[in-house]
């Protein structure tokens, strides 16, 4: 009988494959973009304008709170109320991004405030603009402290991508949906689709340790 | 108008919250003067010259430098700032750039000076302060004297019309300090207007034309160092000088 599950499940392999494929390029694209939008707002966060950063920090603080389904189900049921109407797979991309770069915001942010003032007033000494001091001087050095948790962010968002699932898009979590009704070995099939998530994941972890001790050991001098 | 100097106090009042910390501060220096600020700690001289170059605003009163009033919104800070060099108490090189690009950061990105020209400068530069060996060294390879002389020729690389000194010695270990001292001397004597908060009395007799002693945020007494040292004036200057001219 196992032998029987275990064929039925090799015919679902093309399916599969695509579902993790839907899963790697939702991931991929939300982590691009949220990546860019979370420096954006990390950099305003701590920029001098106050009410800017209590905007982005009210944002940042509210979609932190409330979950992520709900917010996809904000986002794909109710706004077309509004007239704005989605496909599944954008809704599932604005999401996903607007959950990366909330949580990028706040990584960059507490980074950029680790640099010491010190840092800041000697490039500001030396005449470099606002974009200038934050290129060349304050990220390289922020990046000490962003970069491991900004790559297990990463692991957390991918994981994450699997609540799409609920608005019908095809990524992993569903097709073990879809195959569970016919092979119905619940245990099994989730088995697969968690090796799945595991095998995107796992190379991310391991770069998030070695960021982690390779920073530990720099001292603050990053070579980027 | 009168005749203004290269930095140039008029009246000028600055507060921490209900604190003073600058009382009523009138002082001029002229181009190619050399001025030693000295005083108990938080008599306000780091604030003064902190002043010059906008690292802290100033509540009122009148401060021109290089021609241009602080605080006016005709003042272009980013430009002026290019003409003031600024050497701190505990160095602040970027730690994640070598010696020779700490100096030639600002030629290359601020005074768009081409890369090669900049690095050749900065080698010179480099070679000045007796560190032609050190140019790809990072700042946590060099010792605090090496250091503070990578932060000085970090400021003569953008050819300022004004250095100031933020205690330039006094986070270094006594060996050290004689080889940053010289660096400095050599930069006065070449003619640089320079504003040194220090308590360095060798380098005020040396190079300076003026020592001019804070104290609770005023200026208390001004003159030549020769002036001050052998013939106090106040008793607050007296008592300072006692302090550390004692060993």
């Amino acid at each position: 009988m196992i032998w029987q599950q275990l064929q039925s499940l090799a015919g679902s392999y093309p399916l599969a494959l695509r579902g993790l494929g839907v899963t790697v390029v939702l991931s991929l694209i939300s982590l691009v973009l949220g990546t860019l939008l979370g420096f954006g707002l990390g950099i305003l966060r701590t920029g001098g304008n106050r009410l800017i950063s209590s905007v982005i920090g009210a944002w940042v603080d509210l979609i932190r709170g409330t979950p992520f389904l709900v917010q996809i189900f904000l986002i794909f049921f109710i706004l077309p109320e509004l007239g704005i109407e989605l496909d599944a797979f954008t809704a599932g991309i604005i999401a996903l991004t607007n959950l990366a770069a909330c949580f990028i915001c706040e990584i960059v942010a507490a980074g950029i405030r680790s640099v010491p003032t010190g840092q800041v007033e000697a490039a500001l000494a030396s005449g470099l603009s606002r974009w200038q001091r934050m290129r060349q001087v304050v990220l390289p050095q922020a990046m000490r402290i962003v970069l491991p948790p900004l790559v297990g962010q990463y692991v957390l968002l991918i994981k994450d991508s699997s609540v799409v699932s609920a608005i019908g898009l095809t990524d992993l979590t569903r097709v073990g949906w879809l195959v569970v009704q016919r092979v119905p070995n619940g245990l099994l099939v989730f088995f697969l689709i968690g090796l799945g998530y595991f095998i995107v994941c796992y190379p991310l972890i391991m770069l998030a340790r070695r960021l982690e001790q390779r920073m530990g050991a720099a001292h603050g001098e990053v070579q980027l | 108008m009168t005749k203004t100097g290269m930095i140039d106090f008029r009246g000028v009042n600055k507060w921490f919250g209900a604190l003073n910390v600058l009382k009523d501060i009138t002082l001029s220096v002229e181009p190619r003067e050399v001025v030693v600020v000295c005083g108990p700690s938080g008599s306000g001289k780091s604030t003064l010259i902190r002043c010059i170059n906008g690292l802290e605003t100033i509540r009122d009163g009148d401060l021109v430098v290089d021609g241009q009033r602080l605080g006016d919104p005709a003042t272009n800070m980013t430009r002026l700032r290019t003409e003031i060099g600024f050497v701190f108490q505990s160095f602040n090189l970027y730690p994640h750039k070598t010696a020779l690009e700490n100096v030639t950061l600002a030629p290359i990105h601020v005074r768009k000076i081409p890369r090669t020209e900049a690095e050749q400068a900065g080698r010179d530069l480099l070679a000045k302060v007796g560190l032609a060996d050190k140019v790809d060294a990072y700042p946590a390879q060099l010792s605090g004297g090496q250091q503070q002389r990578v932060a000085i020729a970090r400021c003569l690389g953008m050819r300022p019309k004004i250095m100031l000194f933020d205690e330039p010695t006094s986070a270094l270990d006594p060996e050290m300090i004689s080889e940053v001292l010289d660096v400095m001397v050599a930069v006065a004597e070449e003619g640089m207007t320079m504003m040194v908060v220090t308590h360095e009395m060798g380098f005020a007799r040396k190079v300076a034309q003026r020592v001019v002693f804070m104290d609770a945020g005023a200026i208390v007494e001004s003159g030549t160092p020769d002036e001050f040292f052998s013939n106090p004036k106040t008793d607050r200057s007296r008592a300072f000088l006692s302090k550390i001219l004692r060993h």
